[in-house]
């Protein structure tokens, strides 16, 4: 059921037309609402992309859907509401897609406060293409309990993630999330594996270069940093890090591949080279290696690739600060200078 | 003794790189032996889930499969025949290079009898160069997926070419033993004395796939994990609890396995009994396996006994006739292949039993379990007693009693029956039901019981395995049913119609107690 309203601001009236969707349908029974998902997008070309992943997402978690559509392609507001049966039970779904392209953030930012359920979970999934320098996102984000965002991509760059490391100071209660960090799990565990061999361990203790192969930056400069605050690095200079015992880390970093995926990751030891890099036969294997003095065959892995969508129900379920992700990103950060 | 050789404490804690990574790749290398490797059980579940979990990155780097089997084959037979099977049945689709060309090279295969001391001479040669080429060092797992009677050989013959966990200069030896354990209490005593002759009891895994469901291992978490169930889990306020495990197939082309079996030992004495212990056990102290086997242990050990002459009255038993399942029809069981014409097997039993402790005391356990029934459908239901005083509600309307359901299958999840005022201006109330599922819920899909449960033995995590004097006491439980219901006498069979709710004596067993049983 899909109803049309043109006065974006008339909280009121949108509310009032979210309760005439939900029962065109018949009484619904028990309603469900488990969080307020608030999704901004302000890039046509990503604009469906976005908009299809939440829905998704909001179909499978009770919620209430708020789209800020800042691309021009909404005019007024779209409410609706979709219903399932699951096992005797109705699960309900409310969506209020806004045209927000001639608000001012104020208006936005009350917008938001106004449609969401109170007591629940707000959780932020923001697309746009400023952070911190836009005001609307820090004011929805200031009442949000989950920021997620994707650093990765064309768009992207260096500059996305010095704003997010001003983030975390900024907005110390909110948990952040980064599509692009959380991506690259299945890359930190391949590299975890080869050291979790005691024999190898040691290894990890004299690294001596650091190679890795990715389409976008944030993948490469996310592993890096991860390695680096893992491994008690410190920035040298823009392009490499000293370890603990002062030995400089030269950090080299190959533009290569399809956007948001890494290619190889390589790191030299003072004998040998642990090498995981994506297997020619089949893209969703990588290749485990290590020549030199500590050589062993190669080892097939499967690429434990988790979906855009997925990585998002991830973020909401987790709703809490990832350390991990938090250090590493101010590591990325202090290497960006 | 063995000295257990495990990466897992030096792996696992002292690699930085592992901080804030949720692997759940196990750790220690492995060679698992498959026994009756040319069996359905290993085709159809066991090998897909070894490979599911190759796809997982769950398998340990270092691993191994051998495949033990009268069947004449050589390893190259054995893979293809095995990739075969993956393609068939693997959730994850058909097997692909360079994955599969791997996980093809460390599976070997052993021709052999299970009687034969020369063929287990072989598999240790095998086993001994898996440590060698392959780095399985020294660690064994044996799953026995061989019908019954071979289990005791087996294990003997392990023993007798030293591949017995007390030969062992390195690594660590597991067996993990297929139900039934035993066909009755004698015999399961008596295979229990032969295992435990070569395996302590901590080496052995008594598998239960019910017991790898999400939603079985999510019966503590809903009680252990909420402090708003367990005030009312108890006599004062539960009335009585349902446990129902129904099936739509028939034997599936296994009726010489079942005219022996019969539903009383294929079903209750094993995957319902666990049932009622996890949902009427005290909260164990903490997770550690033993902390809540000794918990279930309790339970069973709770049973009140059955007298053999009460067995009438507390129990019934049926037979499906021909019918529509699905909308088509159905053979009979007597009409099925290896079913004697004037067979007396139960395809259908239920129990009722009392748990004597304090929490329980008085309170019905009502356990079911049937095949060819009108839905697919396992579940547990605790029904609450009654409100004590009634002040809402019109004359005609009906005032439920509460239920909360565990679903265990095809649907998983919980649900909450409960009564709500029906908007308007009368106080006219209704039952209205909350409901909670795994697949909606958390948005992932449960993997299989096997893959989980192999996982575990894998790892050494005991938990979701049935100990042996839990095996014991469900078998006490049952034996004066069993003995009863084995005597010759006639029995009106066929009793129940393929595809209908069960047999009227079933139906009649509760209604003498003024309740009913929900429907199937």
């Amino acid at each position: 059921m899909s109803l049309h309203l043109d006065s974006p601001t008339d909280t009121n009236a949108i509310l009032a037309q979210l309760d005439r969707s939900r029962h065109a349908g018949g009484d619904p029974g028990t309603r469900v609402v488990t969080m307020n998902f608030v999704v901004f997008v302000d890039d046509p070309a990503h604009r469906v992309w976005v908009l299809l992943r939440a829905q998704l997402v909001a179909q499978k978690h009770p919620s209430r859907l708020i789209v800020l559509d800042s691309t021009n392609a909404t005019s007024g507001v779209e409410v609706s509401t979709a219903t399932r049966e699951n096992g005797g039970a109705t699960i309900v779904n409310e969506r209020v897609q806004i045209g927000v392209s001639t608000l001012d953030h104020r208006s936005i930012i009350s917008l938001v406060h106004e449609l969401s359920v109170p007591d629940i979970e707000t959780v932020l999934w923001w697309s746009g293409a400023r952070l911190l320098q836009s005001r609307t996102f820090s004011g929805i984000a200031n009442h949000a309990g989950t920021v997620l965002v994707d650093s990765s991509g064309k768009a992207r760059g260096e500059e996305t993630i010095r704003e997010l490391g001003e983030f975390l100071s900024w907005f110390p209660s909110v948990a952040l999330r980064d599509l692009a960090f959380m991506r690259l799990m299945p890359w930190q565990d391949m590299i975890a594996q080869f050291f979790d061999d005691p024999a190898l361990r040691e290894d990890l203790f004299s690294i001596e270069g650091l190679e890795i192969e990715s389409g976008s930056d944030a993948e490469a400069l996310y592993l890096a940093g991860w390695l680096g605050s893992r491994l008690s690095w410190e920035i040298a200079e823009r392009d490499a890090f000293r370890d603990r015992s002062g030995r400089r880390i030269p950090f080299t970093k190959i533009d290569k591949g399809d956007q948001r995926r890494v290619g190889s990751v390589v790191l030299r030891s003072r004998d040998s080279v642990y090498r995981a890099a994506l297997s020619e036969a089949d893209p969703h294997v990588v290749a485990l290696s290590v020549e030199g003095a500590k050589a062993t065959a190669v080892r097939y892995v499967p690429l434990q690739n988790v979906g855009n969508t997925s990585l998002i129900e991830r973020a909401i379920l987790e709703n809490a600060h990832d350390r991990i992700f938090e250090t590493s990103l101010l590591t990325v950060r202090e290497l960006l200078g | 003794m063995a000295t257990e050789v495990t990466l897992r404490a030096p792996g696992a804690a002292a690699n930085p790189l592992r901080a804030g990574l949720d692997s759940n790749r196990i750790v220690d290398p492995c060679t698992i032996v498959f026994f009756g490797a040319s069996g359905d059980l290993t085709k159809r579940m066991l090998i897909p889930a070894m490979y599911n979990l190759r796809l997982g990155d769950v398998l340990p780097t270092s691993f191994a499969i051998i495949g033990f089997s009268r069947s004449d084959k050589s390893h190259y037979d054995f893979r293809e025949e095995m990739k075969e099977a993956i393609d068939q049945f693997s959730r994850s689709g058909p097997a692909k290079d360079p994955l599969w060309s791997d996980f093809a090279e460390r599976m070997h295969y052993i021709q052999g009898s299970f009687d034969d001391v020369e063929s287990f001479k072989e598999l240790k040669r095998q086993l001994e160069e898996n440590d060698e080429k392959l780095g399985t060092a020294g660690n064994r797992l044996y799953y026995l997926a061989t019908p019954p009677g071979i289990f005791a050989t087996v294990i003997q013959q392990l023993a007798a070419v030293g591949l017995g966990p007390k030969d062992q200069a390195q690594g660590w030896s597991r067996v993990i033993v297929e139900k039934p354990f035993g066909t009755d209490l004698e015999s399961a005593r008596a295979l229990q004395a032969e295992v435990t002759k070569v395996f302590d009891e901590k080496q052995v895994y008594r598998i239960d796939h019910y017991l790898g469901k999400e939603p079985v291992q999510d019966i503590m978490a809903l009680r252990f994990a909420n402090v708003m169930f367990e005030p009312i889990w108890n006599r004062l306020y539960v009335d009585c609890i349902q446990i129902t495990a129904a099936e739509t197939v028939g034997v599936e082309g296994r009726g010489g396995y079942y005219e022996h079996a019969g539903a009383l030992r294929d079903m209750i004495q094993n995957h319902v009994m666990n049932l009622l212990a996890l949902v009427a056990m005290e909260p164990p102290i903490s997770p550690h396996a033993d902390h809540i086997r000794d918990e279930k242990f309790k339970v069973l050990s709770a049973l009140r006994p059955i007298a053999e002459d009460e067995v009438a009255r507390v129990t019934a038993r049926g037979q499906y006739g021909p019918g529509l399942i699905e909308g088509k029809p159905v053979p009979g069981y007597r009409e099925e292949e290896s079913v004697d014409p004037n067979s007396i097997t139960e395809t259908y039993a239920c129990v009722k039993f009392f748990v004597d402790n304090w929490r329980w005391a008085d309170v019905p356990f009502y356990l079911r379990s049937g095949k060819r029934l009108a839905r697919k459908h396992s579940e547990i239901a605790v029904k609450f007693r009654g409100i004590p005083h009634r002040i809402f509600g019109e004359a005609g309307d009906q005032i439920e009693t509460n239920t909360l359901v565990m679903k265990i299958q095809p649907e998983e999840g919980v649900s909450i029956r409960f009564n709500a005022k029906i908007p308007g201006p009368k106080m006219h109330i209704r039952g209205v039901t909350m409901d909670f599922n795994y697949g909606t819920g958390f948005g992932v899909v449960s993997a299989p019981a096997y893959e989980r449960l192999i996982g575990d033995a894998m790892r050494g995590d005991a938990t979701l395995f049935t100990r042996w004097d839990a095996v014991e006491c469900a078998w006490v439980a049952v034996m004066p049913v069993l003995n009863r219901w084995t005597e010759p006498r006639q029995v009106d069979f066929p009793n129940y119609l393929a595809g209908s709710q069960g047999p009227q004596p079933a139906d009649a067993l509760l209604v003498a107690d003024g309740r009913e049983w929900r429907r199937i």
